[in-house]
């Protein structure tokens, strides 16, 4: 090894001890300052026809029954609450899920997204986890894709009679993981690799995330599956509440 | 194990903190948030620095516009000297204007820290199978390396996401959320989604209350001793806590309704007005970060 | 006598689970009065109040505010009137900031801005919470948010206002705080409805007093009266208030002579003490 080579380890060692002992951040918000401003505006019109469907969904809901926005404002601080506590780990670093797979099975993935908006928008807000700039890209990776997959998942199991709790199990735990892909993908798109451009630059960034990600999706999807047993065995009723909430999104 | 108690303890009685400090909360004493590496139940507390800040009663549709505009021109003149000056300018607001603690800032700052360190090492660095590049090491099926034009690009660009996120900092460590809404409302975003927000934010803390009494029920007996145990725990706080919400969200209802509320949701809301040697410095800052660009391309 | 301010007759209100929970409630409530709403867990006091403020719409019965039989249209002027202090401080509050929140009624009511401000710093000094104004209610005490609670109905200037459950959960401090509030309130001629499973408290503060059983009213009279009546209390799941038993056991004993005088707190106890002891 030469003098630059030596250099490179150390830091290379030095950045790896401190990733082995800080806490991992939450979930994979894309930072302020991190997208060039035409992938900011780029994303942010990507999730419009979903944020209108959202809207209009939302609306149809509140229109029907104006009380809903109480229980609707309750699943929006839910999912945020749910999202900035720390889950149970066994290596006693820091994590949170993302509650969207979950607030999807809920409430349907049309009031997560926006939901999720508001939420995100929280989130940057009072626990600087993501940005204003970075509103349009997480808002589609976590409030738009991570929830479609969740919910699709789920639908389609159900169809297909699996499980429930492995069904939830695998929407929870996938929706999360779909997540951790697109982002990964959205930050690659702005940082292709000099070598081997955008598909490169996307393992670049899954393989540096896996090991925060992948047992995190797991845990979620664990986690997802005691709230829902937990909320069947006494919440019978108030899931029926909940089930026009979901019913207006189909 | 430990670990797991001993987080759980921290954020329990970091998440409380604000309430035992309302007491004397025209000074903000110094808490245990200092610590740099520490990252939870720090929602509560950047919400907390806001009602306290010094710069608070400035209005609040002038401090978002500062604060987004600067942002803005952080991002898109992507240029470090702006970066610097724009972490420069709203560290002197947050802090000496606003007189929050400067290890509190700090320790604010680097909450998202885990994430630009990975993500920004990620882009500094690439995967060749030749040994190209002024640095790189041999991982035998391939060669990691990068290169002082590459070292530089991240250091450029981990000042600039500092500098995005002290002036969104500016922003929400002077403002409550609820002012914030406040402006978005101003700015004509939908009623309804302006509705939902500003419930959202009261039941955010509704939520919290109810959950650190739970969680401290369930610690009372034991329900983190191990990791199967906390996992039980947490999904069965978490399910209950969304009963308990669903529940009172009827009652919530019943009381808005009780006080003449008829859909249509409309808070007072009285702000101080913008005072012209704000406009005039505004002016001149975000000029002046336009002109550093210019000089320095 | 004079119009009732509140004249409900033959209530009745099912939540659709079993048992109504208001089943044929009929009352009169005078300007002025100072009430107290007792009965067990369940009885149906908060239903019955939610009824009488025009949230929740009865199945059958009659609910006329001033001698006006209220409908859908006038439902307003039920909810203008009539305000309720909700038990739980949490439930009720709304807004991030005092000023919003005790200004959130006043909003509803159309009124101008300028109007609202007014009397949001009129609620506000009433309650002594003044400097609250910019504050959120998350972060303040128990007691502080039922402080602002209560202003929030002030603001809202009604005639009568309900209290449910105000002592629940109160340290005695902000007990007595709320009492003075409604000394004062009482003072000012406001009609005021409390309910309350303190007996003590009823005892002494109302001068009439309800008592609800499986959603009807089983007995309405002075507290005096309802707190003698062995089947009643028996009923409702109550106690007798301590001042009322200690001055039954003292004529019991002798060792003092039935005046029915009945002091109700322990400053009538001493007036009453003073007056026989000078005989």
């Amino acid at each position: 090894m030469n003098v630059k080579e030596k250099r490179f380890v150390a830091v290379v060692a030095v950045l790896a001890l401190a990733f082995g002992t800080t806490p991992v951040a939450n979930a994979m918000h894309i930072m302020e300052g991190y997208l060039p401003p035409a992938f900011c505006i780029a994303w942010g019109v990507i999730c419009i026809p979903f944020l209108v469907a959202g809207y209009l969904s939302i609306k149809k809901t509140l229109n029907e029954n104006r009380k809903a926005i109480t229980i609707l404002a309750m699943a929006g601080a839910y999912i945020f609450v749910i999202s900035s506590l720390k889950i149970p780990s066994v290596t006693g670093s820091c994590s949170h899920m993302t509650g969207t797979g979950l607030g999807a099975i809920l409430f349907g993935p049309a009031a997560v997204s926006i939901l999720g908006l508001i939420v995100l928008l929280f989130q940057s807000i009072l626990l600087a986890h993501g940005g204003l700039t970075t509103l349009g890209a997480n808002t589609f990776s976590m409030a738009i894709a991570g929830p479609f997959v969740a919910f699709g998942i789920y639908k389609l199991g159900l169809k297909l009679k699996i499980n429930k709790h492995v069904v939830i199990f695998l929407a929870a735990a996938l929706g999360d993981f779909f997540t951790y892909l697109i982002t990964s993908f959205q930050l690659a798109m702005a940082y292709p690799s000099e070598t081997g451009g955008i598909a490169a630059s996307s393992l670049k960034f899954l393989a540096v995330f896996a090991p925060t990600q992948l047992p995190l999706a797991i845990i979620e999807g664990i986690l997802t599956v005691v709230i829902i047993i937990g909320l069947e065995t006494y919440a019978s009723s108030e899931l029926t509440d909940l089930g026009y909430l979901a019913g207006g999104t189909k | 194990m430990e670990n797991i108690i001993k987080s759980y303890l921290d954020e329990m009685i970091s998440s409380k903190v604000p309430q035992e400090v309302h007491m004397h909360s025209n000074a903000i004493k110094p808490h245990h948030h200092h610590k740099i590496d520490h990252k939870h139940g720090e929602g509560s507390s950047i919400d907390f620095y806001a009602y306290n800040s010094k710069i608070r009663h400035w209005n609040p549709t002038f401090k978002v516009l500062l604060s987004v505009l600067t942002l803005l021109l952080c991002i898109v003149l992507n240029n470090h000297y702006v970066s610097v000056a724009v972490i420069i300018a709203m560290t002197y607001l947050t802090v000496v204007k606003g007189g929050l603690p400067l290890r509190a800032y700090i320790s604010v700052l680097m909450i998202p820290i885990t994430f630009i360190l990975l993500g920004t090492v990620t882009i500094g660095i690439d995967f060749s199978s030749e040994p190209i590049g002024q640095y790189n090491l041999n991982l035998g099926f391939c060669y990691v390396f990068t290169s002082q034009a590459k070292l530089w690009a991240m250091a450029f660009l981990i000042l600039k996401v500092f500098g995005a996120i002290s002036a969104m900092e500016m922003m929400a460590l002077s403002t409550p959320s609820s002012e914030i809404i406040g402006v978005l409302r101003k700015a004509h975003v939908p009623k309804l989604i302006v509705e939902l927000m500003y419930i959202i934010y009261r039941y955010i803390f509704i939520l919290m209350d109810v959950h650190t009494k739970m969680k401290n029920a369930a610690e009372s007996r034991l329900g983190f001793c191990d990791f199967k145990t906390s996992c039980s725990t947490f999904g069965n706080i978490a399910s209950n806590m969304l009963i308990v919400s669903l529940k009172k969200a009827t009652a919530y209802y019943q009381a808005m309704e009780a006080r003449g509320y008829d859909g249509d949701l409309v808070f007072l809301e009285q702000t101080g007005s913008v005072k012209v040697s704000q406009l005039v410095f505004t002016t001149g800052f975000l000029a002046g970060l336009i002109l550093l660009w210019y000089l320095t391309n | 006598m004079e119009e009732p301010i509140l004249k409900i007759k033959d209530l009745y209100y099912g939540y659709g689970n079993g048992a109504p929970a208001l089943d044929g409630v009929s009352v009169n409530i005078h300007a002025g009065e100072k009430i107290a709403v007792i009965g067990s867990n369940g009885a149906g006091k908060s239903t019955f109040f939610l009824n009488a403020n025009g949230v929740l719409k009865p199945d059958h019965g009659e609910i006329s505010y001033r001698g006006i039989p209220i409908t859908k249209k006038n439902l307003k002027e039920l909810r203008k009137n009539i305000g309720i202090v909700f038990q739980d401080a949490d439930n009720q509050i709304v807004a991030s900031t005092v000023m919003a929140e005790v200004g959130f009624g006043p909003m509803n009511l159309k009124l101008p801005k300028e109007e609202v401000l007014q009397r949001v710093d009129e609620a506000l000094t009433y309650m002594n919470i003044l400097e609250f104004k910019d504050r959120a209610p998350h972060y303040l005490s128990g007691g502080e948010k039922k402080r602002v609670s209560i202003a929030d109905i002030i603001a809202m200037k009604s005639d009568v206002i309900i209290f449910d459950e105000p002592t629940a959960a109160l340290d005695p401090v902000n007990a007595e705080m709320l009492e003075d509030v409604l000394a004062k309130l009482g003072s000012e001629g406001k009609t005021i409805l409390i309910s309350t499973h303190d007996v003590d408290f009823a005892y002494r503060w109302a001068e009439r007093a309800i008592v609800f059983c499986q959603g009807k009213i089983i007995a309405d009279g002075t507290p005096l009266e309802i707190f003698q009546n062995e089947k009643v209390l028996k009923l409702a799941n109550l106690k007798r208030p301590m001042m009322l038993d200690v001055y039954d056991l003292l004529v019991e004993n002798k060792l003092l002579r039935d005046e029915k005088i009945y002091p109700k707190s322990i400053e009538a106890f001493k007036e009453m003490l003073e007056i026989i002891n000078n005989f």
